[in-house]
């Protein structure tokens, strides 16, 4: 039992560095559709990092939903357009840009010390640790339980965001007749 | 068990990926995976502050987010072949209407 104590800890930092060297791929990579290939390294990365923490559902959503539809969508469009690499001159680094980005992390730092101080007091938690979603029917059925009853309206407000960006898209993207008749 | 603080950092890394990539590609394409990347970072604090409270919520709320993701992919994704048909590039640079 002692020697499989680690594994759970090696599996998180073998995660988590490929998820940051794919995620600094995807911004770094010149080529449009390398950042959608390491975009889908990482998303899938981080489904493993889902389920390792208990969250199955969310992973295979994550799997489903980003890279079966969304990154499929921006390869598809890259392809529609046809995009050459970008010229490298296009990474300029002014003061202003890196001053947003220390502030960023300025920021993280501190709300992520505040939590560490504060989290376990002003926050109750709940009784659904592993065991008890273990007894209950497992993850899905005990997310499933409380989207449907807790969640409903988010669920039902969502479903019409979704009708609303198919209308917006058809909308968007169809053929301007006034601008291509110029 | 690992503490959840490690997941901060992982988050707050790949966030500032994310943030580094909106900032600095020129292409608009690029941004908008770089945004899919910020709202990734989230998810996965939401999803170890579910664990480490032990509740469900955050999983939730992270259907949530990717449901809004992917409308805003769909959405950004159709300005942008407008964009393109318009101007005929996806570069950041040229688009400059709103500059003034």
């Amino acid at each position: 039992m002692e020697a499989f104590y680690f594994v759970p800890e090696m599996l998180f930092y073998a995660i988590s560095g490929l998820i940051l060297l794919s995620s600094i791929m995807v911004v770094a990579a010149r080529n449009p559709v390398t950042s959608a290939i390491f975009l889908v390294v990482d998303l899938f990365f981080v489904a493993a990092l889902y389920a390792q923490l208990d969250a199955h559902f969310t992973a295979a959503i994550q799997v489903l939903v980003y890279a079966g539809a969304i990154v499929v969508l921006f390869v598809f469009v890259i392809m529609i357009l046809n995009l050459k690499p970008d010229a490298l001159r296009g990474i300029r680094f002014s003061l202003g840009e890196a001053l947003v980005l220390l502030i960023t992390l300025a920021g993280f730092v501190i709300v992520g010390s505040e939590l560490a101080h504060t989290a376990p007091d002003l926050t109750m938690p709940g009784n659904l640790g592993s065991a008890a979603i273990e007894m209950a029917g497992g993850n899905t059925y005990v997310v499933a339980m409380r989207m449907f009853t807790a969640f409903l309206w988010p669920f039902e407000i969502a479903s019409v965001l979704i009708l609303l960006a198919i209308v917006a898209c058809v909308m968007i993207a169809k053929k301007d007749k006034r601008v291509t008749k110029s | 068990m690992i503490p959840v603080e490690n997941y901060f950092v992982l988050s707050s890394l790949v966030f500032l990926c994310g943030l580094a990539g909106v900032m600095f590609r020129r292409n608009l394409i690029m941004v908008l995976m770089s945004i899919e990347l910020m709202l990734n970072a989230v998810n996965i604090i939401f999803v170890a502050a579910s664990r480490h409270l032990a509740q469900v919520d955050g999983q939730i709320m992270v259907l949530f987010v990717i449901t809004v993701a992917a409308c805003e992919a769909a959405v950004g994704l159709a300005m942008v072949i407008a964009l393109f048909r318009r101007y005929g590039t996806v570069n950041t640079e040229f688009l400059r209407l709103l500059r003034g």
